[in-house]
């Protein structure tokens, strides 16, 4: 018996693994840019409604309460910053955390936090329109309030909804027998609808509260 | 797709030299710019120019030659990774239904959307969830 070789059956591929990118991500990207539109389209309301009323503005927007609304607004990015630590702990197909620090949560601890800032958001949003109901700026007070809240409404109704596409996930990780792949991809197009979420409000705070 | 990105850029320069010819051709006619010609022209350079853009980092970043560029491959070596799909599903029916409910509330009578509610979210519990649970659990 000198040398024993031994020849593979099994043909090789004809082509190499192609990188393609995911398509559920791909789906999530393009329904995001209709949702873009959408928001365009309140932008233009807002706009619009401002340049026929510019003394309604004037005299609106100085019920406003600036810090409150700067403190809400970097909540609501912290948000997104820790949402992404958790898109990063699902690509490394963690959903646990193997201890107390920071550095080694999964996750569902990640979102756990999220959830807790962006509902902390929400509620900052819903007192900021009992107080400015109180002052008299409803949705059919004039049309500043119909602007005001229609933008700033549907907004926080997006809000909302990623909470509980947050809460699905969270609830996938604990479900699932081993955390894959599918439930990575889940956890990162939520966290893609979030940082556009966030991304829609920095542009109505800068619009509302500082350009006025 | 190295084809793709070349006959794009070709286009992209196509757009670009009409545009500046469409351009001093207006102004020297009638003495001033017409911005819609001249502004849709340039702007299809643009677009196709973003469009190449993409197939450039696309190809560059797929490690490797498409099977659409090679004599010898099939058509199948082509199908990306499409995931899970499920083979047939009663939820998304119902969930169609539940948000009938919602809309019909939304225009006759908002008492009726209190009905739809609860069962759009048990609508989109159930189709997350779907593969979670029972015999098909992950």
């Amino acid at each position: 018996m000198g040398c024993v070789t031994a020849t593979s059956i099994i043909p090789k591929a004809t082509t190499p693994t192609l990188n393609r990118p995911n398509t559920v991500a791909v789906g999530t990207i393009v329904w995001l840019g209709s949702e873009v539109m959408f928001f365009a389209g309140l932008f233009a309301i807002y706009f619009t409604l401002r340049s026929m009323a510019p003394e309604l503005w004037d005299f609106e927007t100085s019920k406003h309460n600036f810090t409150f609304a700067l403190i809400n607004t970097l909540i609501l990015v912290s948000s997104s910053l820790t949402c992404q630590f958790g898109v990063f702990a699902a690509e490394r197909l963690q959903n646990r955390s193997t201890g107390w620090k920071p550095n080694q949560w999964g996750m569902v601890e990640w979102f756990f936090l999220t959830y807790a800032l962006g509902a902390i958001f929400v509620s900052g949003q819903v007192w900021e329109y009992a107080t400015l109901v109180s002052e008299g700026v409803t949705l059919s007070s004039n049309a500043y309030g119909s602007a005001f809240y229609l933008t700033t409404g549907f907004h926080g109704l997006h809000v909302t909804a990623g909470l509980v596409a947050f809460l699905l996930v969270i609830g996938r990780a604990f479900a699932v027998k081993t955390f894959g792949h599918k439930e990575a991809t889940s956890a990162i197009v939520v966290s893609y609808y979030w940082h556009f979420v966030d991304v829609v409000w920095i542009g109505l705070f800068f619009v509302i509260y500082v350009l006025k | 797709m190295k084809s793709n990105v070349v006959i794009f850029y070709l286009l992209t320069a196509f757009f670009l030299i009409m545009g500046c010819i469409y351009i001093g051709w207006t102004i020297a006619a009638t003495g001033q710019l017409e911005w819609a010609g001249a502004l849709t022209i340039v702007l299809s350079g643009a677009l196709t120019g973003f469009v190449g853009f993409y197939f450039d980092r696309v190809n560059r970043a797929q490690g490797g030659i498409m099977p659409a560029d090679r004599v010898d491959a099939d058509i199948d070596d082509g199908d990306p990774e499409i995931g899970q799909f499920s083979p047939w599903s009663w939820w998304p029916m119902f969930m169609a239904a539940c948000l009938g409910v919602v809309i019909v509330g939304a225009c006759v009578g908002f008492w009726i959307a209190f009905f739809g509610l609860p069962l759009l979210l048990i609508a989109i519990v159930g189709w997350v969830y779907e593969y979670y649970r029972g015999n098909f659990a992950r």
